[in-house]
């Protein structure tokens, strides 16, 4: 089965995702900082990796997409974000950012099984 | 009779007592008032002493020519209308006599009926003369009014903050005030200049539209221009059709209103109900992501992980709580709404009564608290909620940013004129960068030893906020991984009186 790599510094979104993931047989790893972000998944090279923007942090979500993307690294990347609307990241999927998808928070449990599935099965008929 | 309501003035200068005496007696009776002298120097002196229309100056007179009379007279008022009198009448003295501002002359002797109608005419001309000096004062201080109009014209629009500019139906220069060169950055343009070209194509291109309809229509244009890049000069330029009395198109006027400050306190706004957005939305999303799984049974939640799950909401929840009131008296201190009820504090009170507040916030991290007393009388006039949330706020900080077992120093001493309020921890410290942005709203300190530690981020924001209020002043010294030290300046009035700035 995939192997999601789940990087948020809320441990509650992270724990409540990890939880809805794990229910549909994926194995999940996670880090809370962008750091450790980046070194799971360079270790555990997941199939999908879900990552807060962490606008708080000095190198935030963005910073590492953009890092992965830099090192060649192209997992499939879905972005939560909480405030696109209102910061006026109004942007669409690839768009900026080298990201596959956003996810506005708060998401639903289907919908998140929704757009982890799609990206993986792309993936997977690549 | 004579033409005008008021009588008539006439001088009559002669030698010859008779003639003068029977002059004076005929004009008398026909409503002039005469006056007589019997020479030149006598006629000259009544002159001077009193205003007259009219003069008869003979021309024969044994101290002084009356062609000499006649030239100092008009010398003391040119408007005075004169007539030679004389029996020796030839056209020569005649000529020469009006050529030196005689109105006539009378040949004698006369008749009352030629010497009457004579003056008569003269008195006419007297009257128009008047008339026409009147009115030429009158033009003269029109002209006056005009310009002291157009300077005063000019001082109020030099004097106002907006660029004001016009210009006529094809396009050239006919007014503007020195804000306006300031704005649009014209260092040499002069009325008549035609300025379409050197304006910002923005304004150019609403002057145009009207001046292509060419037709006065009471609509006005309004653009926001960035005239300074990096938002460093924004204006607001609104344009208007200037009619003619006629009520056609005379020409536009522009009005450039600097909203730089404006748009930046517009931004500021913005980007903080961003902020404040984000901020609640986060502990929102975690909660609800918790009770759909809890309430959605395919994921299996086991009742353990339930409550776990419902704590954990009740925690963000609570934070949310926080935030929501944090919120709300900044938004109450923005608005100055804050009911405030200044009295006497005494300042090292408060500070025991804090300690024994958080006291069992002290005893969970084992840490120790000081509080040296420096002051014989450490009191203020303040409000006592806003010192105890001021007091609250640092010492919770200095208790949750602490080491197990550390220790809290609080001093309070006089300064000057301050009461200085130390609070000192050994914590985590902050780090430079952290530091300058420990005042902003929201902002946290992030790594791994504040990880565990709830809050706001707004604590910091409402103290600075209820310290300036007071016109007091904060001060930080910090060392990362050693410690953080507050120092709080608040001015004591001697008088007595509330150091407030509450309005």
């Amino acid at each position: 089965m995939a192997l999601i790599a789940i990087i948020d510094d809320d441990p509650d979104i992270l724990d409540a995702s990890s939880l809805v993931l794990k229910s549909k047989g994926y194995e999940i790893i996670t880090a809370t900082n962008p750091n450790d972000g980046y070194d799971i998944v360079k270790l555990h090279n997941p199939d999908l990796i879900i990552l807060d923007v962490m606008m708080d942090e000095p190198d935030d979500g963005f910073f590492l997409a953009q890092k992965f993307r830099k090192e060649n690294i192209h997992t499939p990347i879905i972005m939560y974000t909480s405030v696109s609307k209102a910061v006026g990241m109004d942007f669409g999927a690839n768009e900026m950012v080298p990201v596959d998808d956003f996810v506005e928070k708060p998401i639903t449990p289907d919908e998140l099984i929704k757009k982890v599935e799609k990206l993986i099965i792309h993936q997977v008929k690549e | 009779m004579v033409v005008d309501d008021l009588k008539p003035q006439v001088l009559i200068i002669d030698d010859e007592k008779g003639l003068r005496l029977g002059t004076k007696r005929l004009l008398e009776s026909e409503g002039f008032i005469a006056d007589v002298a019997e020479n030149g120097t006598e006629g000259i002196n009544l002159a001077r002493s009193k205003p007259f229309d009219l003069a008869i100056i003979d021309l024969k007179m044994p101290d002084l020519d009356g062609i000499e009379v006649l030239k100092e007279i008009r010398k003391i008022d040119p408007n005075i209308v004169c007539f030679i009198a004389t029996a020796y009448a030839s056209y020569e003295t005649a000529i020469e006599s009006t050529k030196l501002g005689a109105y006539s002359y009378i040949p004698k002797p006369f008749t009352p009926e030629e010497l009457l109608l004579q003056l008569k005419k003269g008195y006419e001309k007297r009257l128009l003369i008047l008339e026409a000096e009147k009115l030429k004062k009158e033009r003269e201080e029109r002209l006056l009014e005009i310009a002291y109009e157009k300077t005063r014209l000019k001082t109020i629009l030099n004097s106002i903050t907006e660029g004001a500019l016009v210009v006529n139906k094809t396009g050239e220069l006919v007014l503007y005030n020195s804000s306006a060169l300031k704005y649009l950055d014209l260092h040499e343009i002069f009325i008549g200049d035609v300025i379409l070209e050197i304006l910002p194509p923005e304004i150019t291109e609403m002057i145009k539209k009207f001046i292509d309809s060419n037709e006065y229509i009471p609509n006005s244009y309004s653009t926001q221009i960035e005239l300074k890049p990096n938002k460093e000069l924004i204006v607001e330029a609104t344009c208007s059709p200037v009619p003619h009395a006629d009520g056609s198109l005379a020409g536009v006027v522009t009005v450039i209103r600097n909203i730089t400050e404006a748009k930046k306190v517009e931004d500021i706004k913005s980007q903080f109900v961003s902020m404040v957005a984000h901020e609640l939305k986060t502990p929102v999303a975690a909660v609800i992501g918790f009770i759909k799984i809890i309430l959605d049974d395919t994921f299996g939640v086991k009742p353990e992980q339930q409550k776990d799950f419902l704590n954990r909401s009740y925690v963000r929840l609570n934070g949310l709580l926080a935030m929501v009131n944090d919120l709300l008296d900044i938004s109450r201190m923005e608005l100055r709404k804050t009911q405030r009820e200044i009295k006497e504090l005494d300042i090292a009170q408060v500070l025991k009564s804090t300690l024994d507040f958080l006291e069992l916030e002290l005893k969970k991290k084992g840490i120790t608290a000081n509080l040296s007393i420096g002051c014989s009388d450490c009191h203020l006039m303040a409000d006592q909620n806003e010192i105890n949330r001021l007091f609250t706020n640092l010492i919770s900080n200095a208790i949750k940013y602490n080491k197990d077992n550390g220790s809290i120093d609080l001093e309070i001493k006089r300064s000057g004129n301050y009461l200085r309020i130390r609070v000192s921890d050994t914590g985590i410290g902050l780090k430079a960068e952290e530091k300058a942005k420990l005042f902003q709203e929201f902002f946290r300190v992030k790594n791994d030893k504040t990880r565990g530690i709830s809050g706001t981020g707004l604590g910091l924001s409402i103290v600075k906020r209820i310290v300036d209020s007071y016109a007091g002043k904060i001060e930080v010294e910090s060392e990362f991984n050693v410690g953080t030290t507050f120092l709080i300046f608040l001015p004591i009035k001697e008088n007595g009186q509330s150091s407030s700035t509450q309005k």
